[in-house]
């Protein structure tokens, strides 16, 4: 790995939403080919930690530190380059599956080519207009958009979710494949999930 | 040290007010006592006017500094307050117009103005009441601010320029007109000072009791 | 991937096709906006009456009555742009996904071509339906083009702004009046030069200004309005 390693580091991370305190000072550090499982049951603050290490919620105190080969990123560089799946994360229902990853694939001036060999790999004709996708066809296209520039730190949130069993086993492939080539990956679930490799833990309890 | 210069803030208004009515003389051209209303109605329009400024440098501190809570509490206030004073002022100014030229709303460029800077006001009010989370409640606002800063120009320098042309007899805003005599303006001026420092005052005492509320909200 | 400033206009093109690519497959921006137009110049020329006003009520009136058919049409049609992606959840795959200036000027464009388009509607039948007597066509042009700009990046502004709040329909109209006020008295006073064939010494170039310094104020402003 050339300079200084990609790594991510976040301490202390507090959130509110008014009376409600959901992120009580949280911190973890992911190394290259690292994978940090969030876990905890539901409210507890994983999908909150999650939309603050992408930059989609600013976090009341505490910092996130997040280094790639070319040095230190700011929130908003940060925002772009990492990979996102989540359950809240839609496409447009007017525009097929093609367009919608070519769409994207222009906006992060990126080929789409990456973007479709996944959407191969998990089985979604790329012609169904999104307004007509069902939950598990979506979920792969969620796949499908994180990938598609290739990012360094991927950010999953309930990864597998509405996945059936064939969409689960590819997807923890291109998890598996994405974290051997040196890249980190923070996975919020419910459940602790089985992993092939050591991951770091960190329960946010209830 | 605060309570001293409240006493002297009070003192100083009232002599104000007591200058405005005794010490002062009465403007030429004006019916009878109404001319004294303009130590009240210029002063609260001007501190109605730099709320508006000082929100929009708060606003800018909060949106391009740190987020800092209480610079987006005290653009919040600087608002609420400029409204107050502003929808004074606008009242008194209608009882003046009503006394000089018989009716309350002239459609002049000066009372045109402050309306469309109140709907601004008003405007950042309701969009502030409109979202929940507080960071991006400061956000919107603080944009929305500066955004009001940059288009209120056009209204108090177009306004007067175009509307003058439209009516064919232009109500002419007696500040322009009225030559003041030295007592006057000396009375006018002291008013403009009392009422300010008034603002920045009660800005100050509705800042912290706006904090008290905030952290209340948080426990 | 770095970003640079070489594609930034290739992102402006793609966010712009993309509305205009989902706009012809459900067509409701342009039907609003269509059938708002309609409707207000329906009534506009009923109210005026059989007969028409006299010339001098004309130069008086009608320039204003034009705008603010205008006014309400993009009132009605423009603040789609922001809520709707806001209210389908597709703004998080963009936050993420776009420059936030690329973005902002991409809706813009979309914004511009859907007022014009509305103008180019508008403006004619208009005319025909009051009779309305131009004495500068060229400078009723050069108004509606530059009003329109102003009528859009104000909304698109200020769309952006009330689509992360609630109650988005009557707050975009609470918003956006105070902020459009200025440019909508100076278009006026423009277009009544316009049909009078007086020439607008202070009006237009106040007008070119409230344009300019809008967009700059929503080139500074939209990426804090976008994104925490």
């Amino acid at each position: 790995m050339p300079g200084v390693p990609t790594h991510l580091r976040f301490e202390n991370l507090c959130r509110r939403f008014g009376r409600l305190s959901v992120l009580k000072g949280v911190s973890g550090a992911v190394a290259p080919g690292g994978m940090l499982l969030v876990t905890g049951p539901n409210g507890s603050g994983k999908s909150t930690l999650l939309r603050c290490l992408s930059g989609l919620l600013a976090a009341d105190s505490g910092t996130i530190e997040y280094r790639e080969e070319e040095g230190q990123l700011d929130a908003s560089e940060r925002r772009l380059r990492v990979g996102v799946v989540a359950p809240d994360l839609a496409f447009y229902a007017e525009l097929t599956v093609a367009e919608n990853l070519e769409f994207f694939s222009r906006l992060r001036r990126v080929s789409p080519a990456r973007g479709f060999a996944v959407l191969e790999r998990l089985g979604l004709p790329a012609d169904r207009l999104g307004g007509t996708l069902s939950s598990g066809m979506r979920q792969r296209l969620r796949w499908a958009w994180a990938l598609l520039h290739s990012p360094r730190l991927l950010l999953l949130d309930e990864p597998f979710q509405n996945f059936d069993a064939a969409g689960e086993r590819t997807a923890r492939e291109l998890l598996a494949e994405h974290l051997a080539a040196g890249g980190l990956a923070v996975v919020a679930n419910p459940s602790s999930l089985d992993f092939d490799h050591a991951a770091e833990h960190l329960d946010l309890g209830g | 040290m605060k309570k001293l210069l409240a006493w002297l803030l009070w003192l100083w208004i009232s002599l104000v007010i007591v200058g405005a009515f005794l010490y002062a003389p009465l403007a030429k051209g004006f019916l009878g006592e109404s001319s004294r209303i303009l130590f009240f109605h210029v002063p609260m329009a001007w501190a109605s006017f730099i709320g508006f400024i000082a929100a929009a440098v708060w606003s800018g501190r909060y949106l391009f500094g740190r987020r800092d809570p209480r610079h987006d509490r005290a653009a919040a206030v600087a608002i609420e307050l400029g409204l107050v004073f502003g929808v004074f002022a606008t009242v008194t100014g209608a009882l003046w117009a009503r006394i000089m030229w018989g009716a309350y709303w002239n459609w002049d460029p000066r009372q045109i103005s402050i309306l469309i800077s109140l709907l601004f006001y008003g405007a950042y009010l309701a969009l502030r009441a409109a979202v929940d989370d507080r960071e991006t409640r400061g956000r919107l606002s603080a944009a929305y601010a500066l955004l009001g800063l940059v288009v209120t120009p056009f209204l108090f320098w177009i306004m007067p320029r175009i509307t003058y042309s439209l009516h064919p007899e232009p109500v002419i805003n007696a500040q322009g007109k009225v030559e003041m005599e030295a007592r006057m303006s000396q009375v006018l001026y002291a008013s403009g000072i009392g009422f300010t420092a008034l603002f920045f005052w009660i800005h100050n005492l509705q800042c912290r009791i706006q904090a008290l509320f905030d952290r209340r909200a948080a426990l | 991937m770095r970003r640079n400033t070489s594609t930034w206009g290739a992102e402006v093109a793609a966010v712009f096709a993309k509305e205009w690519r989902c706009e012809f497959r459900t067509r409701y921006s342009l039907n609003t906006l269509a059938l708002f137009a309609c409707t207000t110049l329906v009534v506009v020329s009923f109210s005026l009456g059989p007969l028409g006003v006299s010339r001098s009520q004309g130069t008086a009136l009608l320039p204003v009555l034009l705008w603010i058919i205008l006014l309400f049409s993009v009132a009605a049609g423009l603040p789609r742009a922001f809520v709707q992606e806001e209210e389908t959840h597709t703004a998080t795959a963009l936050r993420l996904a776009a420059t936030p200036s690329a973005l902002f000027c991409g809706k813009l464009l979309y914004g511009l071509t859907l007022v014009f388009a509305l103008e180019a509607l508008v403006t004619p039948v208009y005319v025909a339906m009051t009779s309305f007597n131009v004495e500068s066509p060229g400078l009723l042009i050069a108004v509606l083009a530059a009003g329109g700009y102003g009528l859009a990046v104000g909304s698109t502004l200020v769309a952006a702004i009330i689509a992360q709040a609630r109650s988005k329909g009557t707050l975009f109209s609470v918003l956006a009046f105070p902020v459009l006020l200025p440019l909508l008295v100076l278009t006026v006073e423009v277009t009544r030069c316009a049909a009078s064939g007086s020439a607008p010494d202070v009006a237009l170039p106040q007008l070119l200004l409230y344009d300019a310094v809008v967009t700059v104020a929503g080139l500074m402003l939209f990426p804090v309005v976008w994104n925490p």
